[in-house]
């Protein structure tokens, strides 16, 4: 189980670009920036057996949560705990229960995708014949039996995804966190993902507790146990889909997930509508 | 997890990663390898050639017509003498005529017997090499001449010619033959210094810049690593690059000095298993500790392409301590060990002078190499997490 709370990260933001130069201005120095907040108070649970989904647009701070999960960067403050693992005290312990497909996918290109599975299986503490006998059943799984061989230079998106998954599951974790997977996959690729990770949440597949954040409601609807909606930083709704459409009265996933997630601008665009009738649906802000 | 199990697995890949770049271990090879016995060759043909010239005795003279007395000397030891042509100036700085010209002006021969001293010009172009080694000849027969003009003048007026030497100068040169040799072959060791740093250089760039470029530092820190861990196996396989580039390029040297053309030099230029050995207890250390300094300095980078632009200044800084002794006209100094590159090349040209090197010549840069590699390492480690997430 993955417990995550009130979790916040603020980064030191880039210094303002000098506009125009002048020699009286002359100086090596640069307009500093207020620090920008990326995660302001982030929490959920997401048990084992279960598949849980971060949903958030653009920049609310999902990709920031996973790398403080995957104990990239140091929080600020909050707690997260693996398996009751704390995350901060015990990264290493922390991170080989999990197996986390970052934003960064990248891989070895003079190494072929066996390969390239094979040494994080290494990394992971296995042996390589089972890092060996891993990188299989992955290629199985994920059905990339002919890619298996190949220098990974020269894949495609998909297949580059494909390896980059294979990479992150090759010591079986109870945990997968999983950012934005889908990103370059196509339609069948994305099927394929989606009932592979279906079948890791069953008991057969080893009731692995499954976290992976997006910004597409159809794979939330058709995949997630239950939804985490984070907005600018912060948790602002939990539960499941059909929890989340009842409370805020909507039929559509995508209607709710606006509501909850920029109730401002809704407030705003009310507001300009009921100033101004003439104004076209559109403009009227119908989302 | 064991931490020196996982540096294993990471120095397994890194090696077999820079292996598999054959194109730009090729070009490492050939500019590593073959550049060092190519320069000791060219050098070689230069010196031959220089030689061929001495043994050849060849005078060019501009009107040679008008000093029959000093043709007459010259044919008597022996030297040939031959017209210069008319645009020799032009020759000799475009480096087309590779010997000196005697001007000789038209009343020499009568101003020589009212004894009013004729003044000839011995024209020659001191960036024409050639030319330069054939004047220092020339003036040495036309010395020999005025001696024995003026030696025949005095015995025909009765005077002792020893009146004319007070003093009898013996010249003797404390250098041996190797170490007059290493003025020609120091090059040697900058060549082979800079092989060492030009093998780490795409290693160390690849596995901290470039696997910061493509992406794939981030995923490698989701592993149950250490950061020391992950370091160590790097550095270990970029060391090791270097340490293979460090052998190749000595041993390429073995094979050479049998293709040298010049018999004086291949006496001079002694460069056997012994001096190869020497060569590399210096250059191991120090090929392990520029991998950590390029490592560290890649690190910072956000591309590969920004950080072989910081690599070159480290490039840069061996080349210029490599050339220190031969700015520094007052020796080795005792700090030149402290200074890394400063001290192998020092040590390195020692070696072909035939100087052996004591315990503390050894054992110092040994120990700078070891503290440099520490602290970039350690640098690398610290900095590896924030340059993953950057």
């Amino acid at each position: 189980m993955i417990q995550i709370e009130q979790l916040a990260k603020s980064f030191a933001a880039a210094p303002a670009p000098r506009q125009g130069f002048a020699l009286k201005d002359w100086s090596f120095k640069r307009r500093a920036m207020p620090p920008v907040q990326a995660v302001r108070d982030v929490s959920f649970t997401a048990p084992n057996g279960h598949i849980t989904g971060l949903l958030g647009p653009n920049g609310a701070g999902k990709t920031t949560t996973l790398r403080m999960l995957a104990g990239l960067i140091t929080p600020d403050a909050g707690r997260m705990t693996v398996d009751g693992i704390d995350v901060v005290a015990q990264p290493q312990a922390a991170v080989a229960t999990m197996g986390v497909l970052s934003d960064a996918r990248g891989l070895y290109p003079r190494l072929s995708a066996r390969e390239n599975i094979v040494y994080f299986g290494l990394l992971q503490g296995m042996s390589r014949d089972a890092a060996q006998t891993r990188a299989e059943t992955l290629a199985q799984m994920l059905d990339m039996k002919p890619l298996l061989e190949r220098r990974t230079e020269g894949f495609s998106q998909g297949e580059r995804m494909k390896t980059a998954l294979a990479r992150a599951l090759v010591h079986d974790p109870a945990h997968i966190v999983l950012d934005e997977p889908s990103n370059g996959l196509d339609v069948l690729a994305t099927r394929a993902l989606r009932e592979s990770l279906r079948f890791l949440r069953t008991p057969a597949g080893g009731s692995k507790c499954i976290v992976f954040s997006t910004h597409i409601m159809q794979e939330v609807q058709r995949l997630c146990d239950s939804v985490v909606v984070v907005s600018h930083g912060r948790t602002v709704a939990s539960g499941t889909v059909a929890e989340l459409l009842e409370r805020t009265g909507e039929s559509d996933f995508e209607e709710a997930f606006v509501k909850l997630a920029f109730p401002d601008t809704l407030r705003d665009r009310a507001g300009l509508r009921d100033a101004n009738p003439a104004l076209s649906p559109t403009e009227r802000g119908q989302v | 997890m064991n931490p020196w199990r996982s540096a294993l697995a990471v120095f397994r890949k890194e090696w077999l990663d820079a292996m598999r770049d054959r194109r730009t271990l090729l070009v490492v090879l050939v500019s590593a390898v073959l550049i060092g016995p190519l320069a000791l060759l060219a050098l070689s043909g230069l010196i031959a050639s220089l030689e061929a010239k001495a043994e050849q005795r060849e005078l060019v003279v501009a009107g040679i017509g008008y000093a029959p007395s000093l043709r007459n000397y010259a044919e008597r030891q022996t030297w040939t003498l031959r017209e210069a042509p008319s645009d020799y100036e032009q020759r000799l700085k475009d480096s087309k005529l590779g010997d000196p010209v005697l001007v000789i002006a038209k009343d020499f021969e009568a101003e020589l017997l009212r004894g009013d001293s004729p003044e000839v010009e011995l024209v020659s172009h001191s960036a024409n090499p050639q030319s330069q080694a054939g004047a220092r000849r020339v003036a040495e027969l036309l010395r020999g001449f005025n001696q024995e003009r003026v030696g025949l003048t005095l015995a025909l007026r009765g005077v002792a010619l020893e009146l004319l030497t007070p003093m009898k100068v013996q010249e003797v040169d404390l250098a041996n033959m190797q170490a007059r040799a290493a003025q020609f072959t120091g090059m040697v060791a900058l060549i082979v210094l800079l092989a060492v740093v030009s093998g780490a250089l795409n290693a160390a760039l690849d596995s901290t810049a470039g696997e910061r470029e493509r992406g794939s530092l981030e995923p490698l820190l989701m592993n149950p690593v250490t950061g020391m861990a992950l370091v160590l196996g790097k550095w270990g396989a970029v060391a090791a690059v270097s340490m293979l580039v460090a052998v190749l390029s000595c041993l390429s040297f073995l094979p050479s000095q049998w293709l040298l053309r010049s018999e004086n030099l291949q006496a001079m230029f002694q460069f056997g298993w012994t001096e190869m050995a020497l060569f590399l207890v210096l250059l191991l250390p120090f090929a392990a500790a520029i991998s950590a300094m390029l490592m560290a300095v890649a690190i910072r980078c956000k591309s590969y392409k920004e950080a072989q632009a910081n690599s070159t200044v480290v490039m840069m800084a061996v080349m210029f301590l490599a050339y220190v002794p031969m700015f520094n006209q007052t020796g080795e100094e005792p700090w030149h060990l402290w200074v890394p590159a400063l001290a192998q090349n020092s040590l390195m040209l020692r070696v072909l002078k035939g100087e052996g090197l004591t315990a503390q010549q050894w054992l110092v840069p040994l120990f700078v190499c070891a503290l440099l590699s520490t602290l970039c390492l350690g640098f690398v480690a610290r900095r590896l997490r924030g340059a993953a997430v950057k």
